[in-house]
C-alpha cells in the first residue's frame, strides 16, 4: 500500500533511464493535458505577484509609488503589535488546525463504523451544516449562546446547576477567548472536515476487512491494519496542505475579537486590517504589502519544512 | 457481514444523538428567529409570534431571482470547470516520472502561499478585461491547489495494474484518463466537487472586489444587501428586521441541504475499486 | 511543437505582464469636449463666475446614499439630465464595496478618475493630502449659492476645511447620536429627565435595581448599553457620552490652536474611572464589549435596558415603532445634554469631492454640487427623487395612508415594499440651506423632528483630523493599544496607573507624541 505509486508510462517503460527528448515525446500528451492548469495559474496567481514589489514602495493608490527600500520591514520589527500578532497567527491556526483535523478524523472514524445507513445518512447532513454558516453569523449566534446574562444558554445552565456563582464573559476574557475561539472553529468546520476522510474511507477495499473478520480480528485492530494506514497519506496531506494557510487565519477572529482580548486573539491579518482602516490616514500598502509578504515567507517554510519531514518518513512530499 | 448490534453501538448511537444536538442548537436558533415575528434577543424554543413574513419578504424582494440564476449558473458552470483543472492537474502530478513533473508541482504549491494582493490582482483582470464578466468569477476560483492535490491523493489510490492493462490496450493516456481515472474517482469528484460547488455558491469577495454591474450579482450578494438594507427597520408585512435577516441565512443554506442527501451515496457505496481490479 | 506553443504563451503572458507593470491602459476621459470649449475661451480675459462652462457630460461614482437601481435610479438620472442639461454617468458599486472600488479606479490611474466623488472621514482627508482632489476654496468663496444666503449651515462647510482649504463639499448635516430615555420607565421610577451626571448616575441606579419596566422582579434590567467602549471609527459614534464628557480617545485641537491626543489628558482618566464604577455597578451592560449595534437595539426593544445613545431624527421613530412592535411602551425622551457634556457631537459630514483630474471643476461646482441645493426643483429631486416614481401629489391609497389630491407623500419604496420612502440622497432635516418650499415638512414624523431639532440645537462640530504620514505609520496601533487599555480598565477593573503604565510601556505614549507634533508641524507649515 505504501509503495511508490508508478504513472502508466513508467510502468510501460520498465524502471530504465530514458534520455529526455525520447521522455519528453513520450509525455507529451500530459504536458498538453497540464496546460490549462498553467495558463490558470499564470493569469490569475503569477502575474498578480508582481505586486509584491508594493513591499519595498510607498504607495497609497493615488500618487506613484516611492521606492523606500527595506523601510516597512524595519519598522514592522519595531511594532510589538505587529509581533504580538505574528505570535497569535501561529498559536491560534495550528492549534486550530490540529483539533480540527483530530476531530474530523475522529468522526469519520465513527461514522464509518454506524450501522444504520439511515442514521447515518441524518447525522452526516446534520454535522456539516455549520460549515453553511457564515462566520458573522455564527459569530452573533455564539456571542449570544456564550453571553455572560442569563440569556447565555451556557452560564444559564451553569448557574442553575450551581457550578459558578455568575456568569462567565466567555468572549470578553482573556483567559477564555483562546479556548472559545476553539470550540467554535471545531463547531463550525469538523463535519465538513470529515467529507474529505469519508471519502477516502469509502475507497478502502472491503475485501480486507472481511479478510480481516476471517482472521478473527476485531473492530480495534481493523481500524489499526486497515482503517488508519489508508487514512494517514490523507490526513498528512490535508495537514500540510492546511499549513500553507497557516497565515491567512482573518475572518473567524476577525467577527469574534474585541478589544478586550487583542492582545490574544489579533492576527497578522486583523492587523493589517486595523493599519488599513484605523490608522485615521489612507493606508500605505506598501506597509500591509510587507506584513503580507512576511506572512507568505513564514507560510513558505512552514510547508517546505514539512514536506521535507514528510519525505523524509513516507518517501515522498505532497505533491 | 451482519452481526448483532453491541453496546459499543449503542453507545456510538447516543453519541451521534448528542453531536448532532450540539451542531443543531446554533442553527436552530436562527431557524425560530426567522419565523418569529417578534424581535427576541434571547434562546426559546418557539417562536413567540410565529409567521412566515421573512421568507416572503426575501422571496418577494422584485430582483431576487435573477441572482439566483446567476448563483446557479455559476455554481455549475464554475464546479465543471473547477473540477476539469483539478483532475488535470491531479493526472499528470502522479506521472512521477515525467520530466518537469517537480517543477509544475513546485509552481502550483506556490500559488498557495503567495498572493500578490487586492490591488495588483484586480489591475492584472481589468488589463484582460476580465472584470464585470462572469468569467473572472468562474475561473479564478476554479485553480484551486488545496483541491488538486487532494484529488492527486486519491488518484494514488488507483492500482497500478490498472494503468499497465489500459496501456496494453493502447490507450493514450486521455484515454486513460477519461475511461479508468475518472470513473473510478466517484467519491472523490464527489467530494471535491462538493467543495468547489459550496466555494461556489458561497462566493461573496469576488464578485465584491470584479462585479460593479448589479445584473451580475449573484445570490449571496443580494442576501447580503438584504441583510445590509434591513440594517433600516422596515418592518414587511409585520417582519421586523431581525426575522428578514435570519431567514436570508435560512435560504441561503437550503439548497445544499437539498442536495447533499443525493451525493451521500457516493461516500456510503464508494467505489469498489476491489472488483475490478483482475 | 508543444514547447514551442508553450513558449508562445509565456510570452503572451509575460508581454501582459510588463503592461500591468507600466500601468498602460486605454482609458480614455469623457469629459474632453469641455476642456476644449474651456481652452478656447482662455484667452478672453476674465475669470469672473459667469465665464464658466457648463460641462457636457459629468461622471459620478457614489455609494448606495445616491438613488440605487432598484429604487429607478434611472428615473433619477433623466429627470436630471432633463433639469440641467448636462449627461450624467452614474457609476455605483455595491454599498459595502464602495471605498475598495473607489480605491482600485484611482490605482489605476488618473485617466479613469470619475469627476466627482462621495467621500468621508480619514479618505476625504486622506485623498486630499494626496492630492487626488480640487481645492474648490475659491469656488465657493464665489458661488451664487454662498452669496444668495440661504446658507443656514455655514459652520458645516467651515468644518470639512482641511487647514483653511476646502476639497470636498458637505450637502447636508451628518447629524449625531442624543440620549433617549423611556418615558415609562423614568415614570415607574418617578423620576424626571436628569439634567446633571449625578442626577444622570442616579437614573441608572434606579432601572438597574429597581423594577422599572413594572414586571415585579427588581433588578433583572439594567441602565444604559452600547456597542463597544470606544465609537468604531467614527468619532461622532460616541455611544457613553455622559460618561466621557469633556474627554476624548481621539487627537483634538485645543484652545490655543494646538493639537492633543485627549486620551493623555487627565480629564481621560476621569472619563475612565466613571466608566468603570459605573460597569462595576452593573449599570452598563455587560456585555458592551461584544455588543453590535444591532444586539443593543434587539436589546433596547426587549426591555432589557432603558437609556439609549442613538441617532437623532429617523431613528426616533424607528425605536418607537419597533418597541411598540414588540408590545412595549414607546415613548421616549430625547435627553438635553447633561450640564456635564454641554453638546453632543455631531461628526464630520461626508463630502462631494472633484477630483484633481476632473477637467472642468468650476462647471462640475457650479452646475453639479450648487443645483442640488438650488431650493428648486433640483433640490426637490436629490430630497424627495422622481415624481410618480418616488413621491406623488396624486390622490391615493399608500400602505395604510390616505392622500388627498394635491398632497405631497412619497410613494411605496421600490426595493423594500411594504414601506414608504422617506427621502433620498438629502436628508431635509438635515439641510445645510434654508429650503421654505420643502413640500415634505409636514411628512416627518413628530418625535424625528423633535429629537432632531434638539440636536441640531445642542451640538458642536467634531474637529477634523487631517492625515499626515506620521499617523498613516502608527494611528493603527495606537488605537488598538488605547482600545485594549479601555477594555482593560473598565472590564477588567486595571487601575488607571497600571493601564497607563501600559501605555508608556508599549510605545503608545511615544507614537502619540509624534503623531501629535507631526499635525502641529503640517498646521505650522500651512
Amino acid at each position: 500500500m505504501n509503495t511508490k505509486k508508478k504513472g502508466p508510462a513508467a510502468v510501460a517503460a520498465g524502471n530504465q533511464k530514458r534520455p529526455l527528448l525520447v521522455s519528453l515525446r513520450y509525455y507529451k500528451g500530459f504536458y498538453l493535458m497540464f496546460l490549462p492548469v498553467l495558463i490558470f495559474a499564470i493569469v490569475f496567481h503569477y502575474l498578480p505577484m508582481f505586486g509584491v514589489r508594493y513591499a519595498f514602495y510607498t504607495y497609497k493608490g493615488i500618487k506613484e509609488p516611492v521606492f523606500v527600500g527595506l523601510q516597512h520591514f524595519e519598522k514592522m520589527m519595531k511594532m510589538s503589535g505587529f509581533w504580538n500578532a505574528f505570535g497569535n497567527t501561529i498559536t491560534l491556526s495550528v492549534i486550530k488546525l490540529l483539533l480540527n483535523t483530530f476531530m474530523a478524523v475522529v468522526l469519520s472514524l465513527m461514522l464509518n463504523e454506524l450501522r444504520s445507513a439511515t442514521f447515518k445518512k441524518v447525522t452526516q447532513t446534520i454535522v456539516y451544516l455549520p460549515h453553511f454558516m457564515s462566520w458573522v453569523v455564527t459569530a452573533s449566534v455564539f456571542t449570544l449562546i456564550l453571553s455572560p446574562s442569563d440569556a447565555g444558554l451556557i452560564n444559564a445552565l451553569m448557574v442553575k446547576f450551581g457550578i459558578v456563582k455568575e456568569g462567565i464573559y466567555f468572549l470578553g476574557d482573556k483567559n477564555w477567548w483562546r479556548p472559545m475561539f476553539y470550540i467554535i472553529n471545531v463547531w463550525k468546520d469538523t463535519g465538513w472536515g470529515t467529507i474529505i476522510f469519508i471519502a477516502t474511507l469509502s475507497g478502502i477495499n472491503p475485501e480486507l476487512y472481511e479478510a480481516a473478520s476471517m482472521d478473527g480480528a476485531g473492530r480495534l485492530n481493523k481500524l489499526r491494519f486497515i482503517t488508519m494506514p489508508a487514512l494517514s497519506n490523507t490526513i498528512i496531506t490535508v495537514l500540510i496542505l492546511n499549513l500553507a494557510k497557516v497565515m491567512n487565519l482573518f475572518e473567524s477572529v476577525f467577527v469574534m475579537q474585541n478589544d478586550a482580548v487583542t492582545q490574544k486573539s489579533d492576527v497578522l491579518h486583523t492587523y493589517i486590517y486595523t493599519q488599513t482602516f484605523n490608522s485615521g490616514a489612507l493606508p500605505d500598502y506598501g506597509y500591509t504589502t510587507a506584513v503580507g509578504l512576511t506572512a507568505s515567507l513564514v507560510g513558505c517554510a512552514l510547508v517546505l519544512i514539512c514536506n521535507k519531514a514528510s519525505q523524509k518518513v513516507r518517501g515522498r512530499g505532497i505533491v | 457481514m451482519k452481526k448483532k448490534a453491541t453496546a459499543f453501538d449503542y453507545a456510538l448511537v447516543v453519541i451521534f444523538i448528542l453531536i448532532s444536538i450540539i451542531m443543531i442548537v446554533p442553527i436552530y436558533k436562527v431557524l425560530i428567529d426567522s419565523l418569529d415575528l417578534k424581535t427576541a434577543y434571547g434562546m426559546k424554543l418557539f417562536p413567540e409570534r410565529f409567521g412566515m413574513a421573512g421568507y416572503v419578504s426575501v422571496f418577494t424582494n422584485p430582483t431576487l431571482y435573477k441572482p439566483f440564476l446567476v448563483s446557479c449558473l455559476t455554481t455549475v458552470v464554475g464546479t465543471i470547470t473547477g473540477l476539469t483543472i483539478a483532475t488535470l492537474g491531479a493526472y499528470v502530478l502522479i506521472q512521477w516520472k515525467m520530466p518537469g513533473r517537480t517543477l509544475f508541482a513546485n509552481l502550483m504549491l506556490f500559488t498557495m502561499i503567495f498572493s500578490g494582493g487586492m490591488i495588483p490582482t484586480y489591475l492584472v483582470m481589468k488589463t484582460l478585461h476580465l472584470t464585470n464578466t462572469l468569467l473572472v468569477v468562474i475561473l479564478m476560483p476554479a485553480i484551486n491547489v488545496y483541491n488538486m492535490v487532494l484529488m492527486r491523493n486519491f488518484f494514488e489510490g488507483i492500482p497500478d495494474s490498472l494503468f499497465e492493462s489500459a496501456e496494453i490496450d493502447g490507450c493514450s493516456p486521455m484515454g486513460i484518463f477519461l475511461k479508468i481515472v475518472l470513473p473510478l474517482s466517484k467519491a472523490a469528484l464527489t467530494a471535491i466537487g462538493l467543495m468547489y460547488a459550496v466555494s461556489y455558491w458561497n462566493d461573496y469577495t469576488h464578485y465584491k472586489l470584479y462585479i460593479t454591474n448589479d445584473n451580475l450579482y449573484n445570490f449571496q450578494m443580494k442576501l447580503r444587501s438584504v441583510i445590509m438594507g434591513s440594517d433600516l427597520p422596515h418592518a414587511i408585512g409585520g417582519a421586523t428586521e431581525n426575522t428578514v435577516k435570519n431567514a436570508a441565512v435560512i435560504v441561503a443554506i437550503l439548497p445544499f441541504m437539498i442536495i447533499y442527501p443525493f451525493c451521500q451515496k457516493y461516500f456510503i457505496q464508494g467505489v469498489n475499486i476491489g472488483a475490478v481490479k483482475e | 511543437m508543444r514547447v514551442k506553443k508553450m513558449l508562445a504563451a509565456g510570452m503572451a503572458m509575460t508581454m501582459a505582464a510588463s503592461m500591468v507593470l507600466s500601468g498602460c491602459s486605454s482609458g480614455s476621459k469623457t469629459s474632453g469636449s469641455a476642456a476644449n470649449a474651456e481652452s478656447s475661451t482662455a484667452t478672453g480675459e476674465t475669470a469672473g463666475k459667469n465665464d464658466i462652462k457648463k460641462p457636457e457630460k459629468i461622471t459620478i461614482m457614489v455609494n448606495g446614499t445616491v438613488t440605487t437601481k432598484p429604487n429607478n435610479r434611472e428615473a433619477f438620472e433623466k429627470k436630471w439630465e432633463a433639469l440641467t442639461g448636462i449627461d450624467l454617468e452614474i457609476i455605483q458599486p455595491d454599498h459595502d464595496a464602495y471605498f475598495d472600488v473607489l480605491g482600485q479606479t484611482f490605482a489605476s490611474g488618473p485617466e479613469n478618475w470619475p469627476d466627482l466623488i462621495i467621500l468621508n472621514g480619514s479618505y476625504y482627508t486622506g485623498y486630499a493630502e494626496e492630492g487626488a482632489l480640487w481645492d474648490m476654496t475659491d469656488a465657493w468663496n464665489n458661488s451664487e449659492l454662498k452669496a444668495s444666503g440661504r446658507v443656514t449651515g455655514e459652520e458645516v462647510i467651515d468644518n470639512t476645511k482641511i487647514n483653511g482649504k476646502l476639497f470636498g463639499f458637505p450637502v447636508a448635516r451628518r447629524g449625531g447620536c442624543l440620549t433617549y430615555v423611556k418615558k415609562a420607565w423614568l415614570d415607574r421610577c418617578e423620576l424626571k429627565a436628569p439634567e446633571t451626571y449625578d442626577e444622570y448616575l442616579n437614573m441608572l441606579k434606579a432601572f438597574t435595581e429597581g423594577d422599572p419596566d413594572g414586571n415585579g422582579i427588581n433588578g433583572d434590567t439594567y441602565g444604559v448599553s452600547a456597542a463597544g467602549f470606544v465609537g468604531q471609527g467614527d468619532p461622532s459614534s460616541n455611544y457613553l457620552p455622559e460618561f466621557y464628557q469633556d474627554a476624548k480617545p481621539n487627537f483634538e485641537k485645543g484652545e490655543d490652536g494646538l493639537w492633543y491626543d485627549g486620551f493623555t489628558k487627565d480629564n481621560f482618566k476621569g472619563a475612565l474611572t466613571r466608566l468603570r464604577d459605573a460597569y462595576a455597578a452593573g449599570y452598563i451592560d455587560k456585555e458592551t464589549l461584544t455588543n453590535g449595534t444591532k444586539d443593543c437595539r434587539n436589546k433596547f426593544y426587549e426591555d432589557k435596558f432603558g437609556v439609549f445613545t442613538y441617532w437623532a431624527g429617523t431613528w426616533a421613530s424607528n425605536l418607537k415603532n419597533n418597541l411598540e412592535a414588540n408590545g412595549k411602551d414607546g415613548e421616549l425622551v430625547p435627553l438635553k445634554p447633561i450640564k456635564e457634556i454641554g453638546a453632543y457631537e455631531e461628526g464630520t459630514a461626508p463630502v462631494w469631492a472633484i477630483t484633481s483630474s476632473c477637467e472642468n471643476p468650476e462647471g462640475v461646482f457650479k452646475y453639479f454640487i450648487e443645483t442640488m441645493l438650488d431650493g428648486g426643483d433640483t433640490q426637490l429631486l436629490w430630497s424627495y427623487g422622481v415624481e410618480d416614481v418616488h413621491w406623488s401629489k396624486k390622490a391615493e391609497t399608500i400602505l395604510d395612508n390616505t392622500y388627498a389630491e394635491g398632497q405631497f407623500h412619497t410613494k411605496e419604496s421600490l426595493e423594500q415594499p411594504g414601506t414608504q420612502y422617506t427621502k433620498q440622497h438629502l436628508d431635509p432635516m438635515l439641510s445645510i440651506v434654508k429650503w421654505d418650499e420643502d413640500p415634505g415638512k409636514d411628512t416627518v414624523k413628530e418625535e424625528a423632528k423633535v429629537s432632531q431639532e434638539l440636536f441640531n440645537k445642542n451640538c458642536r462640530q467634531a474637529s477634523i483630523i487631517p492625515s499626515t504620514d506620521v499617523m498613516a505609520t502608527y494611528n493603527g496601533d495606537l488605537t488598538t493599544l488605547k482600545n485594549s487599555i479601555v477594555a482593560d480598565v473598565v472590564v477588567q477593573g486595571i487601575s488607571i496607573e497600571e493601564a497607563y503604565a501600559r501605555f508608556e510601556k508599549e510605545g503608545g505614549a511615544e507614537w502619540s507624541k509624534k503623531i501629535v507634533d507631526s499635525l502641529n508641524e503640517q498646521e505650522s507649515a500651512k
